[in-house]
This record gives C-alpha cells, structure tokens and sequence, in this order.
C-alpha cells in the first residue's frame, strides 16, 4: 500500500537533531559571548515550538503565551529565591507551574474558538500581570532579584535539553494517531468530534504542553537575567514575537520554528546595538507581508513550490 | 446483543423557536427507521440531538437503557453512534484514505495502529465506491462524492446505528436505483441500524421498515411506509405540500 | 456615610470613565460587527488619536475636544487604507470569514501593531506625554467631578449616538447594515458590497481614533506608544460584553467596565491593579454564559 506523504523517513528530525548535536558538542570551546547569544536563540526556539504546538497546530491563535513564560521565570525566582532551590530545579519547577497554569487556562478558553480564543488568552495575560503585582510573595510589584552567577554552560546545556525533548515530542504526536485527531481538529473541529475525535481532550493536551515548555523556557531566560520583573515579564511583545516566529518558519511544521527562531532573533541581534524598536518594524513588516501573502511560511512554501522536497522538509 | 436506541418525548428550543417538540422514537441494529417531513420540520435538529452535536432541552435519549442525552458527541460515537452532516464536511487538507482512516481509528472500532487503520479505510472506500479516489485530496471532490466520503466516514467508524441526512438528495433516477441497492447490500452485510433523513420519498419508502413523519417538531404519524403514505394526516402535512409543489 | 459618599463618587467617577472606554470599543464594535474582523493594532489606532490630539495641543494649542473632529476626519481616510491593505483580499466575494481567513487578519493585525508602536516609539520616544488641560471641577450633591472628564463623557455619548442615528436612519447607514447580516442579500439589492464594507471599516477608525483624542483628557501624563497594549484589552472586553455588533452594546459594556474598575476597588482594598484585573476577567464567565453579550 502506498504510504501517504505525510509520513516521511523522519529526515528533518534528524536534521534538526545534527544540528543540536553539533552544537551540544562544541558548546564548551564556543566562545562565551556568543555563546549567550546561541542561549538566546534556544530560548526563542523553544517559545517558538511551544507556540507551534497549539497555534500551529490546531490554528487556535493564543496571544497569552508570555503569561507561561512571565510565571516560569517567577516560580525559577521564587524556587530558587525563597524555597533555595537550585536553579535546575527552579526551570523544572517553571515548567511545571506552566503546565499546572495552562490547564487552568486552557479548561476555560478553549471552549472559544477564533477571536474569542485570542482574546480570551489575550485578556488573561493583561490580567495576569496586575494581579502578580499585587502579591507580596512575588516581589510586591517590585519583581525579583536574584544574584545569580555567570554559568553560561549550565544555561546552555539546560534550554539545549529542553528544546530536545520538545522537538521529538512535537515529531511523535504528530506522527502518531493523535497527529490524524489534531489535522482533523485544525481541517473541521465540528466534523472532528463527530468523528469520535475528543478534540477538549487533545486541545488541552497540546495547550498543557505548550505551557510546560514556555515555562520552563521562561525559567532559563531569567536565570540568564538573574531576576525577574513584573512589567518586562508580562511584555506582550513576548508573545508576539513568538507568534511571528512560526507565521514567518511556517506554522504546524517541524522546521518552522527554528527557522523563524534563526529569522527573528539574529536580526533582533544585530539591530540591537544599533537602533533599538527598529528590528520590530522589519519584524512587524515581514508578518504583515506573510500573513497576507505567503500564509505557509517559509517551510511552508518550499514544500508547496518545491514537490522534491515534500518528503524531506517537514 | 443488538443494540436499541431509543428517543423519548426530546424537545429542543432555541431561544423562542421550537424546533423539536416531543418527538419519540426507537431503532434497533439491524433496522432502518425513515424520518421524513417538510423543510424546517427539525428532522437533522433530531438527527443533532441524537449525534450528541446539540443538547436536547427536554426528554430523554438512551442508548440500550443508559441515558447518553448529555454525552460529548465523541463519546457518543465511541459507543457506535454516528451521523454524517447534511452539506458535506469532509477534512479538506487530508486525502480520502486519511479522512476515513481518521474515523477507524477514533470512532467506534479505536484502531490504534495507522496501517491497520489505512487498511480498513480502503477496504471501506471500496464499499462506497470511491477507491479510485483515495489518494486524492478530499477538497477536490464532487458534492456526491462528497457524500459519499461523509457515508465511508461514518461506516470507518464501525457505528451500529448510522443517523444519515439526506444521503441521497439530488442523485438522478438510475443514480439513486443504484445508490439504494448499495445501501441494502451493505445494511444486510453488516446489520446495521440506521435513522434515514430524506426528502426523496421513494428512497425512504423502500429502504425503511418503519417510517416517523414529523411536522413542525412534532410526530404526526408512524408506521410501515404503507400504512404512513394512507396517513390523512401525512398526505395533508406532507405529501399534499410535495404534491402541490410537483404540479404547479 | 463617608464610605455611602466614597461609593457614589467612585460611581460617578466609573460612569464618566466608562463613556470615553465605549466610545474607543464602539470604533472596534463597528469593525468587528461590519467587517466581523478584530483588528489587533486596534489600540495603536487609540494611540495614533491620542498623539493626534497631543501635537494639535502643541502646534495649534488646541484642547482634545477640539481635536476630536481633525483626529475623526484622519480617521475616515486611515480606516479605507487599512480596508483596501488588509481585508479587501480576505473578504472580496465571500459570503462570511472562515477560519483561515480569520486567522490572516488576525496575524496581520498583529504584525501592523508592532510597526506602529515602534515607529511611534522611533519617531517620538517611548516617553510618557501628556496634555496639560484641566478646565476644573463641578460640585453636584457632595459629588465633585472633573468638568473635562464631564464634557468628554458627553461627547462620547452624543459619538455614540449619532452613528446609532446614521446606521439607522440613512440609506448608506442602512446598507451598512445590511452587509454586516446578509453580505448575498446586499448584493442582490443592488449595494456595492466592498464600498459599503470600506465605508464601514473607515466609519470604525473615525470612531476610533476620536476616542483616542477624548482619552488623553482622562490621561494627564497616559500618552506613550505601546498605550494601546491596555486599551485595546479594554474595548475587547467592552465589546464582547456588550456583545459584538449591538450598537449600544459598547455603552453597555463600556459603563459596565468602568464601574466595575472604579467602585470594584472599594472591595479590594482601593487596589486599582486588582480591581482592572476583575474588570478585565469579567470576560470570561460572560463568554461562558452569555457569549452574545449581557445585553439581549
């Protein structure tokens, strides 16, 4: 019987895993300045598949992501703060506090669909960060400091850890049975439930996920800022920046978010030293154009354009 | 065993509008019930209460006894209950094989293994005849075979009892002959049971052992097709509106 | 006593609040309900209006209600640019938005809030401004209101009004309308559908960036480019509560918001944060129970 297109040999998989390895590998002779910037793309990387697992997905567009991010940096500083945890444990603990709050969140707002889900996840985020300045444990609306040190390996060797998972865990679901439920869900969720597909149940699953990595990846980002703080944390423009990410990789696919991680970040980069706000311009620009244009994304389009490469890129 | 639906005195309002009026009813596998009535009598809203898609307001539906009227529409087909949808809605971005596919391996039959599952999809796509088609993408199908895809869905799904709205609306004479002798063959195949919403009078006629005529939500009348047709209340409700609309 | 007196001002203070929060979520009600798009760079509009206002106050030293007309009239020309860039694509020749298509807008929308932010960041810094324009103080009962926050309050709802007047009562108003319930149907009685939705869509921005110019009477020192991260949630929620497309519904959910965020922080300590967190999570049961709107 012919195999359909969509199970290939698993040939990005192992690309992107190379790629990891390669980096894993020569992470301590890299040198430390750009070593944090290499850090900095896995954490992007890692918002970015975290936002692919549910945007890209199942197309329920989430504008709350930084809420999991903002909390995983919290509980790192309030585990390792308070409770003395080590910073390791801190990002477990951030992971799993974003898990524990994308199932609450998750059980209310995916019941709406479209706008309604944005703007649900949108006003939740708001929410969010004027209640967090309100609680005392979580620095009173001040944030927290922490001292940490300057370990840019253990950082390294932490988001490389977590974004692996993350990359063969998006690759298994959707491989498996569940990854027919979730393109059912994101083709027709109507037609998916009379299917017998429990699209609440696999919803949830993938909102849940998606929270367990942004937390943790929120954890590693303020452990490499030693300190957390109410009004950057809760920046919308996290969230957004995440969004691009997979609109301009291309959303639901393997690749994307890495090659979207690579686009925004490394312009973000450069343009940095130079003119801060301007890298969001070119970024807002090219969103703009590939919502309205291309709304495949880059992976997206060399598979539509480019047959050979169908059974390759993912 | 064989399994028995049973649909007792289910009303559905929205808002003021009161689409299902006390409507009962009882299928079991191996046994087609006709449902007919004029447009907008609630027919696919009963077919929708059934399927778990919308909740009835009053009334009780039970499945071999147990209530199911408050169930998810998917755990509804997990107990071997499926419907297929009035205008076609086939998952676009998949090919026909992968549509069916999907209901193996949720619906009834939960069918863990993809290869298992692409297996059955074929040999089902086969029964409706669309096996030629089942590498090609489901958007580019035609209405009917649109409608078809939704009847191999719902058969993927392994469902005892089958709610089918409408399908065999707009199909020509010899079309239609050939689409009711499929139906019969692979009801008498697989026994199973099944609630025919049509409008196609004679499809209904000859495929049912019983007819349900409802009229603005409510029952008028049920019996064999004989004993409906000779119904003064359904030639009035019904018929005599076919009737008027067939001569103008 | 004192707290009965505390609570009636606080009231009063919320209602005024609550007419200029309706007046920028009725500009987003009109799109949403007209074009059933959300425009995500919504609050980059209130804040374009709002530095409206503050330049007119520079350059011309004119007051924000003066602005208001100048500001709605950019509006007007703003809102077709917006219409014939980002929908015309999305909803030429269909008869509703799908999923896809709502996905598009709402993506695009976002990538057009960033540029506007930062280009108002690059072009007039992120620094808080603010127009210095008091006119003083009303004392009705034991009530002392601000006169700005009054004539703002009656503005916003003779804004409100007279689109209500327009939409109701005049052909174009009317076809309006008409495409916001039944695109086909318009069509076949002879209503361009792409004027109509473009007038619809530029009518909303009016209202919207007016609002914007209101605002800042309310905001001593509020103006900065990412304003629009806290007001567009706030006419998201305003419009959902009063249910998308419901003229009045942006009143309704606007007074709503406002006394909910000005009496609500009696209950929670005088705590303003908490107390806009509870106005803003109000969204949620009423998607719940009352996912058309609190009003019928």
């Amino acid at each position: 019987m012919k195999l359909p297109a969509f199970r290939s040999f698993g040939a990005t998989l192992w690309g992107i895993g190379l790629f990891l390895v390669v980096l894993g590998g020569t992470a301590p002779w890299i040198p430390a300045f750009l070593l944090t910037v290499l850090i900095q793309l896995l954490i992007f990387a890692t918002l970015a598949y975290s936002m692919n697992l549910i945007t890209g997905l199942t197309g329920y567009v989430s504008f709350g992501h930084v809420v999991f991010m903002a909390f995983g940096g919290y509980a790192l500083a309030f585990g390792v703060g308070t409770l003395n945890l080590h910073p390791v444990a801190g990002v477990a603990f951030g992971a799993v506090v974003g898990l524990a709050l994308a199932l609450g969140i998750g059980l209310v707002t995916l019941r709406f669909r479209g706008v309604y889900f944005a703007i649900a996840t949108l006003v939740v985020a708001v929410a969010a960060l004027y209640i967090v300045l309100e609680i005392k444990e979580l620095g009173d609306g001040q944030g927290i400091y922490l001292s940490l040190r300057f370990e840019p390996l253990s950082w390294f060797y932490t988001i490389w850890v977590i974004l692996a998972i993350e990359v063969v865990l998006t690759y298994w679901i959707t491989h498996g049975r569940i990854g027919y439920g979730i393109r059912s869900i994101k083709s027709d969720e109507d037609a998916a439930k009379t299917v017998g597909i429990n699209a609440a149940r696999v919803k949830l699953f993938l909102f849940a996920l998606s929270g367990l990595f942004a937390g943790g990846a929120g954890g590693v980002y303020y452990w490499t800022l030693s300190g957390v703080f109410p009004y950057q944390a809760f920046d919308l423009i996290f969230s957004l920046q995440m969004l691009a990410m997979i609109v301009i990789g291309g959303m639901g696919t393997l690749l994307g978010p890495l090659i979207g991680a690579v686009a925004v970040y490394i312009p973000s980069y450069i343009f940095l030293t130079v003119l801060s706000g301007f890298q969001f311009i070119i970024i807002g620009i090219v969103v703009i154009v590939i919502a309205l244009f291309v709304p495949e994304g880059i992976v997206g389009s060399l598979r539509k354009y480019i047959p050979e490469l169908r059974g390759v890129l993912e | 065993m064989t399994r028995v639906l049973e649909v007792s005195d289910v009303h559905k309002y929205f808002g003021g509008v009161r689409a299902v009026q006390g409507v009962s009813l009882t299928v079991r596998e191996g046994q087609v019930v006709g449902l007919i009535g004029p447009n907008g009598s609630g027919k696919s809203t009963l077919l929708n209460l059934i399927a778990g898609v919308e909740k009835p307001t009053k009334g009780a539906i039970t499945l071999d006894g147990q209530r199911i009227d408050r169930w998810p529409a998917h755990r509804i087909v997990g107990q071997g209950i499926a419907k297929t949808h009035q205008i076609p809605k086939p998952f676009l971005a998949m090919t026909c094989r992968e549509n069916v596919a999907v209901a193996v391996m949720f619906g009834n039959h939960k069918q863990r293994q993809s290869a298992k599952a692409f297996d059955e999809a074929g040999r089902v796509l086969a029964l409706v005849g669309l096996e030629r088609k089942a590498d090609m993408m489901s958007s580019n199908l035609t209405v009917q075979e649109r409608k078809r895809l939704e009847f191999a869905r719902v058969l993927g799904t392994g469902a005892r009892i089958l709610l089918l709205d409408e399908i065999f609306a707009g199909l020509s004479p010899e079309e239609l002959r050939a689409a009711i002798a499929l139906f019969t063959k692979l009801q008498r195949e697989t026994g199973f049971g099944a609630v025919v919403v049509e409008h196609v009078m004679r499809a209904v006629l000859t495929l049912s052992e019983r007819v349900v005529v409802i009229e603005e939500g409510m029952k008028i009348a049920e019996g064999t097709a004989n004993e409906v047709v000779e119904d003064p209340a359904v030639i009035e409700a019904y018929l005599g509106v076919e009737a008027a609309r067939a001569t103008p | 006593m004192a707290d009965a007196a505390l609570f009636v001002t606080d009231l009063a203070l919320g209602l005024l609040l609550g007419c200029v929060f309706a007046v920028i979520a009725h500009g987003l009600n009109l799109i949403w309900g007209v074009a059933k798009v959300v425009n995500v760079a919504h609050g980059e509009f209130i804040m374009l209006g709002a530095y409206g206002a503050y330049f007119f106050n520079v350059w011309f030293g004119f007051n924000p209600l003066l602005s208001v007309p100048i500001d709605a009239a950019i509006g007007l020309g703003v809102g077709v640019i917006f219409y014939f860039f980002f929908l015309f694509r999305e909803l030429r020749g269909k008869e509703s938005m799908g999923p896809q298509s709502e996905m598009v807008t709402l993506v695009a929308t976002f990538g057009l809030a960033l540029v506007l932010i930062n280009l108002a960041q690059a072009l007039w810094t992120g620094n808080n401004v603010g127009i210095p324009w008091s006119p003083g103080v009303v004392q009705i009962g034991s009530v002392q209101l601000p006169l700005g926050g009054l004539y703002v309050a009656i503005t916003s709802v003779a804004i409100i009004g007279l689109s209500h007047v327009f939409l109701s009562k005049t052909y174009l108003g009317n076809a309006i309308r008409a495409y916001s319930q039944d695109i086909p149907a318009t069509q076949l009685v002879g209503i361009n559908p792409t004027s109509t939705a473009a007038i619809g869509t530029a009518l909303g921005f009016c209202i919207t960036m007016a609002g914007g110019a209101l605002l800042t009477v309310w905001l001593p020192t509020g103006i900065y480019p990412a304003m629009g991260n806290l007001y567009a949630p706030i006419s998201f929620v305003i419009v959902v509560l009063g249910g998308p497309g419901k003229m009045w519904g942006s009143l309704v959910g606007g007074l709503t918001l406002g006394v909910i965020i000005d009496v609500g922080q009696l209950f929670v300590g005088g705590s303003i944060a908490l107390a806009t967190a509870i106005g803003f999570l109000i969204l949620i049961p009423v998607l719940l129970f009352r996912p058309e709107g609190i009003l019928r």
